[in-house]
């Protein structure tokens, strides 16, 4: 029910491995963190299983099936979303427009039915901009429906991404990076988001530097470093480990 | 009277046909296909009409669904290689399909009357059939944007990867907006043969590629008023005044430098977004004032 | 006789090696597709006719006359179509569009300049002589053509490898910010790549106007279509590539005209192209600039 799990997954790159040997297990109704310094290939981990690269070598299994050769769309579809580290949303399109967008998946009609602009076509838009509108008020941002997104604030424009991995129906969320840039309490805000996500049974992964929220937020720790696992427990085992301290160059896991 | 009503007919015709090859250029150019291969598309269409009806008994109708289905059916197998390819290199591939369509239509003399083309086609359409087909083109073209189908297009064009990681598979709709494109250049195609009552390989050349581009970048890219627009604009202004009609290769060049770098969006879409900008302008003011764009966007 | 033909294929292969590695000078190192390379090709060509024929300009000075002339128009050119797009930072579609609409203009000043005719050079403007080398019959036209390409292509290795400038160049191919951080004037920069590519393509203008004694304004499109073949045959940005590669395909055209048909040898020609860009889409040689993706992941 929504697990998402690696092993013994590899990526090289022109003589690189960013990432050696993985296995690391995502479970749905927890919050997972991955952790780790810069350029350990986080991001990369979320490339692999989103399908946008291709894996070397191991394995990677959404509820016991493999969607390693799987391509992006089909990945997506399978439940899978993710937010990036850099937010990509489409500038020139409102901020519904952008949500609108997630729901792909989740519109039915056929394609005779666009074509010749039958009346299905126009309840399934409404259907779906009502949807879009109530993830809106979740985020206490419906006044900004119409805004074009590319003029939000930083924060709203997180926020917009991440209303966009939802609408996808995702039963994994990989979160890149969602409070870099907040401060504490904007991001404690989004750490509850989060939590609330885990209670409804996603399964989520967070990428984040912000160490605070992660040892108060994650259940499970995976720490990276140049591509290799070099830790993984509970939040306070793993702040503890001598090899994490290390990685951090005696920076402040607090 | 008639003679009057003859003469802007006419140019009406020419209108609706340049409206018929905007469009299909521009469906694929929404879904994100840097492809030029509208004109080359067309001229299968109109061959395949013009072969179609000198041959054979058949009429009209058999003809321009012969188009129809020879445009889609090549534009699809045109997309198999060009979806590894991306942005410029797109365009290039397409110049070279259009110029291995020119040589084979130039070779295949028995064919295709080689550079002669194909005569005394009769001329089985007018006015109306065409205000018809581009109205009909319009509509669907609209409904498609409305849907899901246009949604994704509009994703993929602005970021393929995005719309790849929300479910939306890139390959399968850009083979469909090439299909499409192929479908609307292929019929347009037959009925310029049936409006010229003849068909020259070296009308659907590297001139007809500028044209064509010209028409959606004048007009815009994004929605489907643009490209009618930039179609209805170009080729009115050499009926406007002599020299703009002797002259159409500097108009054609100038219109795409000075609207390339002043007014990029083309003027349809340019008006579009100040329209909008305005009503968020308006929604925006209500909001709370530190709301405004800070951090790195 | 294949030895004939084999040393036709040479002299032709010359003249688009020249052509196409001013295009690909452009390409490698900023990544502008400057599709009015043609158009600034036949400037070089009729500036080189009028100083022959308004100024009694003795060849080799009509020649030197058309490329720096042709090289002036093509920094112009970069600075009135490309840079205001540089400056926006507006993607790759709106340069080509920009050096479509250039080209446009240049072919149509051209046009009038000429009023449309073909122009012919006078009779003696060079000596025709012919000698016997190793059993074949050799102009001095055509020994003119395939050493003064040589020496050109030696020269532009020469610069580009063996100079501080050349050194300049190559690290705004790789990555033009950087190279303005480590202290290299991207404008300078510019200037050169423009002006270089600008006088390799009057120069293959001149040399094509005498060896065909014919310049007329459209005389730069097929080459402009062949230049593409050749820059990715022979890869973006490599030098040595364009050269190889424009070899070969005065190799395969020859060849194909004499053996096949004229028509035939286009679709073969572009054919080939559209396969190199299936398979090994950045060609045989390196590149000037390392990773250019042209194919999706």
């Amino acid at each position: 029910m929504g697990q998402l799990e690696l092993a013994g997954v590899s990526r090289r790159f022109a003589g690189v491995e960013a990432v050696r040997n993985l296995s690391m297990t995502v479970e749905s109704g927890r919050i997972t963190g991955l952790i780790g310094p810069n350029g350990a290939g986080k991001t990369t981990v979320v490339n692999l299983v989103t399908g946008l690269l291709k894996l070397t070598s191991g394995r990677i299994r959404l509820d016991r099936q493999d969607i390693g050769e799987r391509p992006p769309h089909e990945v997506a579809r399978l439940g899978i979303a993710r937010t990036f580290q850099n937010i990509r949303l489409l500038k020139e399109a409102s901020v519904i427009d952008n949500i609108v967008v997630g729901f792909h998946r989740s519109d039915p009609t056929s394609f005779v039915a666009q074509t010749l602009g039958l009346p299905s076509v126009r309840r399934t838009r409404a259907g779906l901009e009502q949807r879009a509108h109530e993830l809106l008020r979740d985020f206490a941002m419906d006044e900004y429906a119409q805004c074009l997104a590319g003029e939000l604030s930083y924060g709203h424009q997180r926020r917009v991404e991440i209303m966009r991995a939802l609408a996808v129906d995702p039963q994994v969320l990989l979160l890149d990076e969602p409070v870099s840039g907040m401060n504490d309490v904007e991001a404690a805000e989004l750490g509850a988001m989060f939590r609330r996500f885990a209670e409804r049974e996603l399964a989520v992964l967070v990428i984040e530097h912000n160490m605070q929220l992660v040892m108060t937020l994650c259940d499970e720790l995976y720490v990276l470093e140049s591509g290799e696992l070099i830790a993984h427990g509970p939040p306070e085992q793993v702040r503890n480990d001598a090899r994490v301290v290390e990685a951090y160059l005696g920076g402040e896991l607090c | 009277m008639t003679s009057w009503l003859s003469g802007y007919g006419s140019v009406l015709d020419l209108v609706l046909l340049n409206c018929g090859l905007a469009l299909s250029q521009f469906v694929v150019l929404r879904a994100g296909v840097f492809s030029v291969a509208t004109p080359a598309l067309a001229s299968i269409g109109a061959y395949t009409a013009g072969i179609v009806t000198l041959r054979t008994d058949a009429g009209a109708g058999t003809g321009l669904l012969a188009a129809a289905a020879m445009g889609t059916a090549v534009a699809v197998i045109l997309s198999v290689p060009l979806a590894r390819l991306r942005g410029v290199f797109q365009a290039i591939a397409t110049v070279a399909f259009s110029q291995i369509v020119l040589s084979l239509a130039l070779y295949a003399t028995d064919l295709t009357g080689g550079a002669n083309g194909l005569n005394g086609i009769p001329r089985l359409i007018g006015t109306t059939q065409l205000l018809l087909w581009a109205a009909a083109v319009v509509y669907v073209l609209i409904c498609l944007s409305r849907a899901r189908i246009g949604y994704a297009f509009d994703a993929i064009r602005q970021d393929e990867t995005v719309a790849v990681t929300l479910g939306i598979s890139a390959v399968g709709h850009q083979t469909l907006a090439f299909a499409l494109s192929g479908a609307i250049a292929g019929v347009t195609g037959a009925l310029m043969a049936y409006h010229n009552r003849s068909v020259a390989p070296e009308e659907f050349g590297f001139g007809m590629l500028v044209t064509v581009l010209a028409y959606v970048v004048l007009g815009g890219r994004r929605s489907v008023l643009g490209p009618l627009a930039g179609a209805t604009l170009l080729t009115l202004l050499p009926e406007l005044a002599r020299p703009l009609s002797d002259n159409r290769l500097i108009v054609h060049g100038a219109v795409l430098m000075l609207v390339i770098i002043y007014l990029p969006h083309g003027i349809v879409d340019t008006l579009l977004i100040a329209y909008r900008r305005r009503a968020t302008a308006a929604a925006r003011a209500s909001l709370p004032i530190d709301e405004v764009s800070d951090g790195p966007a | 006789m294949i030895a004939q033909q084999l040393l036709n294929a040479l002299v032709v292969g010359s003249v688009y090696a020249l052509f196409a590695l001013g295009f690909t000078l452009i390409f490698g190192v900023h990544h502008i597709l400057n599709l009015a390379h043609g158009a600034v090709f036949m400037w070089g060509a009729f500036v080189g006719l009028y100083a022959v024929t308004l100024l009694n300009a003795p060849f080799p000075v009509a020649l030197l006359c058309a490329a720096v002339v042709a090289g002036l128009l093509s920094v112009a050119l970069d600075w009135i179509a490309f840079r205001p797009l540089r400056r926006r930072g507006a993607p790759e579609f709106s340069a080509i569009i920009s050096s479509i609409g250039a080209g446009l203009i240049l072919m149509n000043v051209a046009q009038r300049m000429s009023q449309t005719r073909v122009m012919r050079y006078p009779f003696g403007t060079f000596p025709i002589e012919v000698y016997a080398l190793f059993g074949l019959r050799v102009t001095l036209l055509q020994l003119t053509i395939v050493v003064s390409v040589a020496i050109i292509v030696a020269g532009l290795f020469a610069y580009i490898f063996y100079t501080g400038f050349g050194r300049q160049i190559r690290a705004v191919a790789v990555n033009e910010r950087t190279a303005s951080l480590l202290g290299v004037n991207p404008t300078a920069v510019y200037f050169q790549t423009f002006f270089i590519s600008g006088a390799l393509a009057g120069a293959a203008g001149v040399l094509i106007g005498i060896a065909f004694n014919s310049v007329h304004f459209l005389m730069g499109e097929p080459y402009m279509l062949r230049a593409f073949v050749v820059i990715v045959l022979g890869g973006l940005g490599s030098i040595g590539g364009a050269v190889i590669a424009g070899l070969l395909l005065g190799l395969i055209q020859t060849m194909t005209i004499a053996y096949l048909s004229s028509d035939l040898s286009d679709a073969i020609i572009f054919s080939l192209l559209f396969v190199i860009l299936l398979v090994r889409p950045t060609g045989f040689f390196g590149s000037l600039r390392r990773e250019r993706r042209v194919a999706r992941e």
